[in-house]
């Protein structure tokens, strides 16, 4: 048998059991184990979905952007298929930060959404990598597609550190990191609050593989029966 | 006990999000397994004919 169809098993029953044991563990961190934060109140706890998604969402186009840099380097198809993978991925993480952003900001500002630097360039993020999913979507299959999604997955990257200084460079709505501070790691929140975003942080990073592992699989298996499908054609 | 209740209106709506997500690619993963498999079948067949 080929290479291809070697390649077309998922992920294994011990990440899907590893991942459901972390998100359990989360839950309970979230809605049990840390304290309601004083000044917010209990609303305050979406931060525990909200950060973990976009730190997802900036992984998972960090992958985009290597395997684009990657596959323009070595040509080889299985770049482009981790980087199409991840691209998916990251636009539903990234969909979660700007659903979860406005849900948290809503009882906290008053408004659902402003147009100050961090969100806008979140939503150009989420809005470049939707036009990755449709360029790849809308032309042939082959190298010329995979070239021009390689192009839009490197460029599209750079709008990440953006989206990281924003808060400051500009005066904005959105608050300043609590995690990575220029005082050191951790130290704009209680100790209980690090360890249950670190959970959280865990969970969704198990979750991105397992997605990874799912979305790889489907992608070798289409390559899979084309190959079949041509070798066919041309034996006839 | 207000803000509760929007809390797990959120939740739920994060974690339903993810789910329809992950079914949706095992569905998906189901489905081109088995035209994969269909296809090795019909190959087999055709090889042993000839």
């Amino acid at each position: 048998m080929s290479d291809a169809s070697q390649k077309t098993g998922g992920p294994g029953y011990g990440l899907m059991g590893l991942t459901a044991a972390t998100v359990l563990t989360a839950l309970g961190a979230i809605f049990i184990y840390v304290p309601t934060e004083q000044t917010e109140g209990i609303v305050q706890r979406i931060m525990y979905f909200h950060v973990p998604s976009a730190w997802i969402a900036f992984f998972a186009f960090f992958v985009v952007f290597l395997c684009s840099i990657l596959f323009l380097w070595k040509k080889e198809r299985e770049w482009d298929i981790y980087a199409h993978a991840s691209a998916e991925i990251g636009i539903v993480f990234c969909s979660l930060v700007l659903i979860t952003g406005p849900l948290w900001a809503k009882p906290i500002w008053g408004v659902w959404w402003v147009w100050d630097a961090r969100l806008t360039s979140t939503l150009v993020l989420w809005l470049i990598y939707v036009a990755y999913l449709m360029l790849r979507a809308q032309s042939e299959p082959g190298s010329i597609r995979a070239k021009y999604a390689a192009v839009i997955g490197i460029v599209g990257f750079l709008d990440i550190p953006l989206i990281h200084f924003s808060v400051l460079w500009w005066r904005t709505f959105h608050p300043d990191p609590k995690f990575i501070t220029t005082q050191g790691l951790g130290t704009g929140n209680t100790t209980s609050m690090n360890i249950t975003l670190l959970i959280a942080v865990a969970a969704f990073t198990l979750l991105y593989f397992l997605l990874m592992g799912l979305r790889v699989r489907l992608e070798r298996m289409k390559d899979e029966i084309d190959r079949i499908k041509k070798e066919r054609l041309y034996s006839h | 006990m207000d803000n509760l209740k929007y809390l797990f209106a959120v939740n739920v709506f994060v974690w339903g999000g993810i789910f329809v997500y992950v079914f949706s690619l095992i569905r998906r993963n189901h489905s081109l397994k088995k035209d994969l498999d269909l296809l090795k079948e019909t190959l087999k067949k055709d090889s042993a004919h000839e």
